[in-house]
């Protein structure tokens, strides 16, 4: 039996360790976008558990070679959550805010975690109903050994104000790699596509986001659903789960042939898919992963691996529920927590309704000549809400007081190649384009005919000829 | 390469224009990067006058023409006016990935192809890693929006200002159509926020150096030692619309080229390139616009527009100085 002694082993974690570690498992474009949650939780808040205005509310972004910002009018950061919660690294047990309304943070690391990913000295300032007041994070801080408090600051001057409540975040002294981002346009470019996707709800409710002073335009994702009742429909499934309510739709993108483009493009087929086709998860309105071709939506888990041919497939999965934890995202709030439950259950729905698509795809890529887009000329294309909503009110739908479920092929709703039959099989072969133009010159009297149809043509010919000779 | 291509630079006033400017930045480059030991590199069609100017104005000794039709590059072989130039039969992709460059560069991605331009775009970005620093490369692309395809009339409708027909609410403007069509061609590479008033014969020129920028530079943030200065970009249409960049792969920390090109009076970035749209113009008409400065009142008529929608007399009065002017020679 030992016994206890006077001295101690320090167990505490370095700045330095939390730091790094901290901002090691999540990409520039991630941490802004995760400043832009935090927006939005406040507007949340301030709506007080009823429908929030978005229209009402502004977010302005700015992105520098040598500082960067982020401005909203989203009610501010009260005097006592700054004081015991909002800076501290991670989330208290007791701090038991929104646990009534649909926000998304649930960890307490975002603004953290962006700020020191960023740089070395930020400024946070807020103004949450009349009360104003600053904190600084200086690089002082940052290297000093212990976890002394920030200091909390009111203004003195005018230019220290807000017009409004809101908080406004600067950056400065950014590490060289941060700056060498935000001055490229491809980089700015990056992160504009990112929240118009990953916020394309709040956009289409009308918050306005601005990127280095141009607004960012939402990204539709949505899928074709045609006005007859009988006429072809995506995939539909809704299930409340673990109380998680989720709702499912796989369909196409676009009711056009595939691959009439650029077929005659050497080497592999290129992948000319939207940002779009995927999957789309979206977990209380925020899209957490867009176009998401890999396994992790079941791409090659027990179906095929994604490919140029599905470019035509998008799939959108909703999660909703009141209880953040319940949703089957990570921390990072850009990832999906693959082992629960409710994600589990539903990625089998999602491999369903892939299948049909993949199986649609198939059928119609050995009639590359057909033009299967009459069949989808009186479809719009639809977001998931819309697309469930329009496909409840079908005949064929499968429906129960806990669920919504319809499968278009076994409703046989899905056009089909004309002349369909099991045996067709694929000739493909390349010639010179010098020998090309000579035949399509031979044949149409032009020389620019495209390949796939001299091909044809030129097997038609040999068709009718062997036809002759058979005895 | 299509058979309009080959046609000669006299009738194509406004892509002689284009060279032109290309041939100048090289000129003002040349006594600081030494531009005569670098290793040209181009498609020369099947007279070469690219090849014939660049040695000409450069004294650049190291040339390649590389061609993938057979009987044009046996043609070129004929026609290669200086006996160095070495033509190979291949394409311009393949060459790029067996060769290492020993010198700096020249390369010209002479492309006319509109529909893999997503590819071609692509290669050009890849370029500026692959290259020794100091390297020049330019790139010609197709601007033409109608390459993206017709819709039958039935599958569009109109919409001007306020006033748009019946069928708005369910069918697109044809520049909606366009822009799906753009959004497929070039997939990833699409710019976020790009609208169908990108997708004109005004504008498009400009959507498709939107692309090519944002791709280079994308790339370009892979690299540490080098930084790309854009120094020249153009649209211009005869015929068909095309749009150039031309770029600089310069160390990280040499301003030298991005100086030497701030003073230069045809700089320009893919962000606002150079609208050639120059006139066709009679002999007399020429001198006049040249030698005047009341050109409107000499000339009692209105020179055509074409559907680039340039001010054919703020152009001309822009470019004089390097206008070709063509005059029939009888041998």
């Amino acid at each position: 039996m030992t016994r206890p002694t006077t001295d101690q082993a320090e167990a505490s974690p370095t700045k330095r360790f939390f730091v790094s570690m901290l901002t090691r498992d999540i990409n520039l474009a991630d941490a802004i976008l995760d400043l832009l949650d935090n927006c939005l939780d406040g507007a949340l808040r301030l709506a007080n558990g009823g429908n929030v205005d978005y229209s009402q509310h502004f977010v302005k972004i700015k992105l520098a070679a040598d500082h960067f910002s982020i401005e909203d009018n989203c009610g501010g950061i009260p005097r006592e959550v700054a004081k015991n919660y909002a800076f501290k690294m991670g989330r208290e047990p007791d701090d038991d805010r929104d646990s009534e309304s649909e926000t998304i943070g649930m960890y307490g690391v975002g603004m953290k975690r962006a700020i020191f990913k960023m740089g070395r000295e930020a400024l946070v300032r807020t103004r949450h109903g009349d009360d104003t007041f600053e904190v600084p994070i200086t690089s002082a801080w940052l290297e000093a050994k212990g976890w002394d408090p920030l200091p909390i600051n009111e203004p003195t001057e005018a230019s220290e104000e807000l017009a409004e409540p809101g908080t406004v975040i600067r950056v400065d002294e950014l590490y060289g790699g941060v700056a060498r981002h935000f001055a490229n346009e491809a980089f700015e470019n990056e992160v504009r596509t990112a929240i118009s996707e990953h916020f394309t709800m709040f956009l289409q409710w009308g918050l306005k986001v601005d990127l280095n002073g141009t607004p960012v335009e939402p990204v539709f994702v949505e899928v074709l659903v045609s006005n007859r009742a009988d006429g072809p429909a995506p995939f539909v499934f809704q299930k409340a789960i673990d109380d998680v309510l989720v709702s499912i739709t796989v369909g196409l993108n676009t009711g056009r042939s595939l691959g009439n483009d650029d077929e005659d493009e050497p080497g592999f087929e290129r992948d000319r898919s939207s940002a779009t086709a995927g999957w789309t998860v979206l977990c209380n309105d925020r899209a957490v992963i867009v176009g998401d071709k890999s396994r992790l939506t079941g791409w090659g888990d027990g179906i095929p691996l994604y490919h140029p041919q599905f470019a035509i497939i998008t799939g959108i999965i909703e999660f909703r529920s009141k209880l953040a934890d319940k949703l089957p995202v990570t921390t990072t709030k850009r990832a999906l927590d693959t082992s629960s439950n409710v994600w589990l259950e539903s990625l089998v729905k999602m491999k369903e309704g892939m299948r049909i698509w993949i199986s649609y795809t198939n059928q119609w890529k050995n009639h590359p000549r057909v033009d299967q887009s009459n069949y989808w000329e009186d479809s719009k294309p639809l977001s998931l809400a819309k697309t469930i909503a329009a496909i409840a009110l079908r005949s064929d739908v499968k429906k129960s007081d806990s669920q919504i479920e319809f499968n278009p092929q076994k409703a046989k709703v899905l056009p089909e190649p004309p002349g369909k039959t099991p045996s067709s099989r694929r000739v493909v072969f390349s010639r010179p384009v010098e020998e090309l133009r000579l035949v399509s010159k031979m044949l149409f009297d032009v020389d620019d005919e495209k390949p796939g149809i001299v091909g044809e043509k030129c097997f038609e010919l040999t068709l009718a000829k062997a036809k002759k000779q058979e005895p | 390469m299509s058979a309009g291509s080959s046609l000669p630079y006299r009738l194509r006033p406004n892509k002689a224009v284009d060279r032109e400017l290309f041939l100048s930045l090289l000129m003002r480059l040349a006594p600081v990067l030494s531009l005569e030991k670098y290793h040209y590199v181009g498609l020369g069609g099947p007279f070469l006058e690219d090849f014939r100017l660049v040695h000409a104005r450069l004294g650049v000794g190291r040339m390649t023409c590389i061609e993938t039709e057979a009987e044009v590059h046996k043609r070129q072989l004929f026609n290669r006016p200086i006996a160095s130039i070495e033509c190979v039969h291949n394409t311009l992709e393949e060459y790029l990935d067996e060769i290492d460059f020993e010198t700096p560069a020249i390369v010209w991605f002479d492309y006319t192809e509109p529909k893999g331009i997503t590819t071609q775009i692509e290669r050009f970005a890849r370029t500026i890693g692959a290259v020794p620093l100091g390297s020049v490369l330019r790139i010609t692309l197709n601007a033409n929006p109608e390459s993206l395809g017709k819709p039958l009339p039935s599958d569009i409708s109109v919409e001007i200002g306020d006033a748009a027909s019946g069928d708005r609410a369910a069918k697109p403007t044809v520049q909606e159509w366009r822009l799906a069509r753009f959004k497929e061609r070039v997939g990833q590479l699409f710019p976020s926020g790009l609208s169908p008033e990108g997708m004109t014969h005004k504008t498009y020129g400009a959507s498709v150096l939107r692309v090519l920028k944002l791709a280079v530079e994308k790339e370009a943030l892979n690299f540490r030692d080098r930084q790309i200065v854009w120094s020249l970009a153009t649209h211009y249409k005869d015929g068909q619309a095309m749009v150039t960049a031309a770029l600089v792969v310069c160390a990280a920390a040499d301003a030298s080229v991005g100086n030497l090109l701030k003073e230069w009076e045809f700089l320009s970035t893919p962000d606002v390139p150079h609208r050639l749209d120059l006139p066709a113009l009679s002999t007399l008409e020429r001198l006049t616009m040249e030698s005047n400065d009341d050109i409107r009142e000499k000339m009692a008529f209105d020179l055509p527009k074409s559907d680039m929608g340039e001010d054919p007399i703020t152009v001309f009065k822009k470019f004089y100085r390097i206008y070709p002017h063509f005059s029939r020679v009888e041998l």
